[in-house]
């Protein structure tokens, strides 16, 4: 009987945990890649691609972390020692329930988030099973802080990175030519953190747990490597137009030059018009000769003054956010194929120690982790790239600068909580990245009313999610018992 | 609808840019009513003057939509006050030239040698200064990219500097202008008196508007 039950519940399991991942992929994958959609910098077909393979290595490579907390951290799983059947029945609530919740308020447009519904539905039956006790408070608050914490810290690294951004290609003589100084050692920084993120204390799968000397040594390296690849790739690149042209590095002229260059031509004909006989041919050469000049200094003036350079420069950070966005998907796999997994793969370490040893730590199964990580490529190959051309098609005012701006802000903070074991929400902590590159006057308009929406968010979905998820422990409870 | 999308609101920057374009329409449109005025084709000027308010109106429409569509939620990287100014001077051009227009309709008025040519410098200079400033407010596209600084600020800055410059230029011609109607007193009627300085003073407000319309500009850019 007890075996049968297992079977049907680990069944369950698999199916929901499975959904979610879909769902993770149908939906909120488009919010990691649109921004690189809408930019240009990817087409919606490498997106998918470059979405799909990077979201399942990070999924597969680092998200047991965070798949820990959700499975062992928020409830104490010594409470349900010898019951290990609520444990089993109140993860597949908790599942059901964030499925549900989030069904209903997408159907209703509330912007709440995957990682707060399954938090919160796991706190409900945690609570309904054993009282207030049974939660780890001190977890949960952090768990909580961390999601006001990392929009507000995506939102500061996107600010700072723009403004270095600005400061070091926009407000330069030659823009062009200091973004392609700059961006080998953008590519540094991005493979560091990401290799950072892999070796250190990760991979314990693959038993390739480093050390900190160690694991900062391979992530250098792994970045210095990408770096010289990055300087060789921009050195093929074509220069501007006009540094080919003969006396190419003199044609910034300065308007005032222009200018000056103007009232000389009036003075010059009030002359003409003034001069005596035997002056005229002299004065007519030398009008001539300004007015050439002028004529000139303008075509240089007004050369500059066009959008090329800037063109240009945005055409470079075109690679750069490709991996900006490589990154995050990366990271948005790490941190949310738990939501999926995590409650999966503790009914199944359960069911599979026969339902009793719940506090021994098992490490999640990798093919639990291998079917989040699929789940999130299948959701994406079936609707996610069809949200991803819905929301690229509407951020159309994020040029890649920005995009890689905000993407490496939000990817950083990601990685960081990924690896604290932290289950944040990509989603808020994209829009805090974007909204710290407004505040870097980096976009035209930022509506700060989403600010409000994510607030509510965060306050009422822990709630809704845990009262749904007692219904369905419940329920559960009557039809399995 | 968890969407990243919806952090992005509606740039105002391109409609200002079209709202301009209505107004130089406008602008565009005195030289050909003046012209008209001075063959004396009464129902041509009556026709432009028409025209250059249904071009206004239209630019009205267009600055009423700007206005509605900056919501208090709404982040710029423009000072809202600044951006609320730029549409206000934008729109005062657009009825200057209106009022040109219909200030050629009220009268025949009569100029005496000379006068023409130095109104025709005068109108010309005018509309350098608009057309100075109109490529000021072009260049919001450049100035939002490069983050308001660089060298795209550098340039706002210098045709500000010859924005003003030519902005003298059309007071100093107007004060001329108006030597020269006040010695021809005793041939001026009183009512064509009245009509020029009315109009001499519309024309240089363009110039005057144009000027702070690149200075209200000039203002948003980054101090560094």
């Amino acid at each position: 009987m007890m075996e049968s039950q297992f079977h049907i519940i680990i069944t369950l399991a698999v199916i929901f945990g499975f959904y979610m991942a879909w769902g993770i992929g149908a939906n909120d994958v488009a919010n990691a890649m649109g921004t690189s959609v809408g930019s240009g910098a990817l087409t919606l077909r490498r997106a998918v691609i470059l979405a799909a393979i990077l979201e399942f290595s990070g999924a597969f490579l680092v998200g047991s972390h965070v798949s820990e907390t959700v499975r062992q951290g928020i409830v104490d799983p010594l409470i349900f020692t010898g019951d290990g059947m609520s444990f089993m029945l109140g993860m597949l609530a908790a599942l059901l329930a964030a499925g549900v919740w989030l069904q209903w308020a997408s159907w209703k447009g509330w912007p709440v988030s995957t990682t707060h519904s399954i938090v919160g539905a796991i706190v409900g039956f945690g609570v309904a099973y054993g009282g207030l006790s049974a939660i780890h408070w001190d977890k949960l608050g952090t768990i909580v802080a961390s999601w006001v914490i990392s929009p507000l810290l995506s939102g500061t690294i996107s600010y700072f990175i723009f403004r270095f951004i600005l400061r070091f290609v926009f407000y330069r003589e030659r823009p062009l030519q200091s973004a392609k100084r700059l961006a080998p050692y953008l590519v540094f920084f991005v493979f560091s953190v990401l290799t950072l993120a892999l070796v250190f204390k990760g991979l314990k799968n693959l038993n390739l747990d480093l050390g900190t000397p160690a694991a900062f040594a391979v992530a250098s390296g792994v970045g210095l490597v990408a770096s010289l690849v990055a300087v060789w790739i921009v050195s093929r690149m074509p220069e501007q137009e006009r540094d080919r042209r003969p006396g190419g590095n003199q044609a910034i002229t300065n308007p005032a030059t222009v200018q000056a260059l103007e009232k000389a031509v009036k003075h010059l004909e009030k002359v003409q018009s003034t001069a005596p006989e035997h002056m005229q041919s002299k004065i007519s050469d030398a009008l001539d000769n300004v007015k050439r000049l002028r004529f000139e200094s303008q075509k240089s003036y007004e050369f500059h003054t066009n959008t090329a350079e800037y063109k240009s420069v945005e055409k470079l950070f075109v690679y750069l956010q490709i991996l900006s966005a490589s990154m995050v998907a990366f990271a948005h796999g790490a941190n949310d194929v738990a939501n999926a997994i995590g409650p999966m793969s503790a009914i199944i370490s359960v069911a599979v120690a026969g339902g009793e040893s719940i506090a021994a730590k098992t490490p999640v199964p990798l093919w639990v982790l291998a079917l989040g990580g699929l789940g999130i490529a299948i959701g994406l190959a079936t609707w996610g790239w069809r949200v991803i051309e819905t929301v690229g098609r509407n951020i159309t005012q994020l040029t890649p600068t920005r995009g890689f701006s905000a993407e490496i802000g939000a990817a950083t903070t990601i990685v960081l909580a990924s690896k604290l074991g932290l289950p944040i929400s990509t989603t808020h902590t994209l829009v805090g990245a974007v909204l710290g590159v407004g505040l870097a006057r980096g976009i035209s308009a930022v509506n700060l009313i989403t600010v409000r929406d994510v607030v509510v968010s965060w306050v009422v979905t822990i709630p809704a999610g845990a009262s749904l998820a007692i219904i369905f422990f419940y329920g559960l409870k009557l039809v399995m018992w | 609808m968890r969407s990243i999308a919806k952090v992005f609101g509606r740039s105002p920057f391109v409609p200002l840019q079209m709202h301009m374009e209505k107004v130089a329409e406008c602008v565009k449109q005195i030289p050909d009513v003046v012209a008209a005025y001075r063959r004396e084709e009464s129902e041509t000027v009556e026709a432009l003057r028409k025209k250059i308010s249904r071009l206004e109106h239209e630019a009205d429409a267009l600055k009423h939509d700007i206005r509605n569509s900056l919501p208090r939620g709404l982040f710029l990287p423009v000072e809202r006050v600044s951006l609320l100014q730029i549409l206000s001077l934008q729109d005062s051009i657009a009825n200057r030239a209106e009022n040109i227009g219909v200030l050629l309709t009220m009268k025949q008025a009569r100029s005496f040698p000379g006068f023409d040519d130095r109104f025709d410098d005068f109108l010309g200079k005018t509309i350098e200064t608009f057309e100075l400033a109109r490529s000021v407010i072009d260049q919001l596209d450049e100035l939002l990219e490069t983050g308001f600084g660089g060298l795209e600020a550098q340039t706002v800055k210098e045709l500000t500097d010859m924005v003003a410059y030519k902005e003298h230029e059309v007071d100093v011609i107007q004060g001329v202008l108006l030597r020269e109607l006040l010695a021809h007193e005793d041939e001026v009627s009183y009512g064509d008196f009245f009509l020029w300085t009315r109009i001499l003073r519309q024309v240089s407000s363009i110039a005057d508007r144009s000027e702070r319309l690149a200075i209200t500009v000039r203002m948003t850019l980054e101090t560094s």
